[in-house]
């Protein structure tokens, strides 16, 4: 039996469908809370989330991982609300997006405590929610190299997945061989790590794709539609085009079993402007036409959104 | 030892009328302070810790603790506590509000930030590239904004005006962000009529050099911590430049950092002596509830109920020691 945690239950991956992989109902910076710069209203909020999870679900869009990490602004009562409302399978993550992200309390911790943290938040629940996390999410901090905190951060991540079976999602790729070598110690199979972003603008020139995919582990292009063409693209956009023929390239070589897309859109941003224009749709309207385009057939289509997906997220404990 | 009730008409003496002090249930008469405990923490959490899945955040019991020692401050004369731990340290202003109320205490509380190590990645690596640190004028309008519109309860409103801003740079000495939450908590002071309450890292005269280069006067300004060891002989050269000297770990006897009680009895009597009566604040820094760090359960009313009836006995005066425990604190705490 495949299960799936989503903040709504536990569920078979079955039910899944079309997984967006790597998204944000709204992220914010730590300490972005305090300015009011950024609040919204909860009509506002909601105003902004509901139609883009109802477009999803139209689209056939079935189930939507937040990778919004412990510190960030992660609302998992509100993620419940949202999932009962809409019909969308909310996955939630514990973890935090990068050592740059974990505030003081969890920045000073063990890699044990942490570890106790990330198994409980998957197999007991987060806060008071009742709702367990499906996901753990590590990343590389500002400035392009692993930090001390960061691979303490892996690690723990890389004992609670060995633990609980849940997969590991990270932000960046780059300087990927501290993790690689942090979870082999662990005991941890690269196939239940989702190297991520390895395709935005700024940092696929210095991700080592090949030697991620030798090592086993999966490779995400999950910043799907963060496109130069946009009217006010962020810093780690990309051409169209480019990240598309990077992509098709990876799959002509015959890592489709290996990789994962998704647009890591915010719903509605909590700490940033966000980014005008990019919605977790892209990937019905731009992303699969794109592709089908580019020659890829239904059937890997399928593989990337369906199958790659539930095979990642099921609990392999 | 003797219980002072607290006199309800308060202190009237060296308080013009018109003159406030902000607190959390709105501004109050200066002359209402009383005795005050100038740097007390109510709730701290250290940032993250109220996410822990192993630390408990009950208000109910939260409340009553804090609740019982306010209670027990204010037995022993205290009428004014300040919760000195700024923006983003556990502050819980609506929890405040119905302290204040319930216990009949006014409380104080703080904006402002810092160390560097206890700020937000939002302040430190901010989505932009670079990644720059937030400068001294966002931190001055962000602080600012605590006192003019009010204190944030985040993302959900903002309440009552902060009644000091607060901020501390690293032991190991004064980084380049905190130096900008110096200058922005200085220009906050400049612009509020606030004051302001620094923790110095490695040299106390240099970080208050920091805030009196923004032109802010010396007389806004308390410059804490001052009876750690390592403050050496900073005290008097604070004092001499007209700032408030924070002696602030009354009742802390046991840490080889810091002086003991019967250390800072010498040091409060010999800044009494070179005249500076007027620029002595005792604080006791204990924490009324901790979560995500030790407990430091010393009572808020240990500077008025043990360590100045100890400061008499050695020869302070009573003049003096009124001066200290209310007239000191209502100089620094009203707003100009």
């Amino acid at each position: 039996m495949t299960k799936v945690n989503t903040v709504l239950g536990t569920i078979p991956a079955e039910e899944l469908e079309i997984v967006a992989v790597h998204e944000h109902i709204g992220y914010g910076m730590p300490g972005s809370e305090l300015d009011t710069t950024w609040w919204k209203s909860p009509e506002q909020a909601y105003e902004e989330t509901v139609p883009k999870l109802r477009k999803f679900r139209e689209n056939g869009g079935g189930t939507f991982v937040d990778a919004t990490g412990i510190c960030n602004g992660r609302d998992v009562d509100y993620y419940k609300s949202l999932s009962a409302k809409t019909g969308v399978h909310i996955v939630a993550c514990t973890g935090f997006v990068g050592g740059d992200t974990a505030l003081p309390h969890f920045s000073r911790a063990t890699v044990d405590y942490l570890a106790k943290v990330f198994i409980h938040e998957i197999t007991v629940g987060i806060g008071n929610t009742g709702a367990k996390a499906g996901v753990i999410k590590v990343g590389v901090s500002r400035g392009g190299r692993m930090t001390d905190l960061d691979r303490r951060i892996y690690r723990a991540a890389a004992r609670a997945a060995v633990v609980t079976g849940a997969p590991i999602l990270t932000h960046l790729a780059i300087d990927p061989e501290p993790a690689v070598t942090i979870f082999n110690e662990e005991g941890l199979s690269l196939d239940r790590v989702l190297f991520g972003h390895a395709d935005d603008g700024l940092n696929a020139p210095i991700t080592p794709h090949d030697w991620i995919y030798e090592q086993g582990g999966r490779i995400g292009f999950d910043t799907f539609g963060y496109d130069l063409e946009l009217p006010d693209p962020p810093f780690w956009g990309r051409k169209r085009a480019e990240r598309m023929e990077h992509f098709v390239n990876l799959v002509n070589k015959g890592y489709a079993d290996k990789l994962l897309v998704s647009a890591d859109a915010n719903c509605s941003p909590l700490g940033w402007p966000g980014v005008k224009g990019h919605t977790i749709n892209y990937i019905f309207e731009d992303m699969i036409p794109d592709m089908r385009t580019a020659g890829i057939d239904d059937a890997t289509i399928k593989l990337l959104l369906e199958d790659n997906p539930a095979e990642f997220l099921s609990l392999q404990a | 030892m003797s219980h002072t009730p607290p006199v309800a008409a308060g202190d009237t003496f060296h308080a013009p009328t018109g003159q406030t002090v902000n607190t959390v249930l709105g501004p109050i008469p200066a002359s209402e302070l009383g005795v005050v405990a100038v740097h007390e923490a109510l709730l701290s959490v250290i940032p993250g810790a109220q996410y822990a899945p192993d630390i408990s955040m009950d208000r109910t019991e939260i409340f009553e603790i804090l609740a019982g020692k306010l209670a027990g401050f204010r037995e022993h004369g205290g009428r004014t506590i300040v919760d000195s731990t700024g923006m983003f340290h556990g502050r819980d202003v609506k929890l405040y509000e119905a302290l204040s109320r319930s216990t009949g205490v006014h409380i104080v509380a703080s904006t402002g930030m810092g160390p560097e190590e206890m700020l937000g990645g939002y302040f430190l690596t901010p989505q932009t590239n670079p990644p720059t640190p937030w400068p001294a004028g966002k931190f001055a309008d962000l602080f600012s904004k605590e006192v003019t519109e009010g204190m944030v309860v985040p993302r959900v409103e903002r309440r009552g005006a902060a009644g000091l801003v607060t901020t501390t740079a690293a032991r190991t000495g004064m980084t380049p962000t905190e130096e900008s939450l110096f200058r922005g908590a200085a220009r906050t002071s400049l612009k509020t009529g606030i004051p302001v309450s620094i923790r110095f890292g490695a040299d106390a005269l240099h970080d208050l050099d920091i805030v009196l280069d923004e032109e802010l006067p010396a007389d806004r300004v308390l410059v804490g911590g001052l009876d750690r060891k390592d403050a050496d002989s900073a005290a008097l050269g604070v004092a001499g430049r007209g700032a408030f000297v924070g002696i602030d770990n009354v009742g802390l006897n046991d840490h080889a950092g810091y002086l003991t009680d019967h250390d800072r009895a010498e040091l409060v009597l010999g800044l009494v002596k070179a005249g500076h009566a007027d620029k002595i604040i005792l604080s006791g820094n204990s924490i009324g509830v901790a979560k995500g760090q030790p407990d430091y359960d010393l009572p808020f009313s240990h500077v008025v109920s043990t360590f100045v009836p100890f400061l008499k006995a050695h020869g302070l005066s009573d003049e003096d020691a009124r001066r200290i425990l209310v007239d000191n604190p209502r100089n620094l705490l009203t707003v100009r």
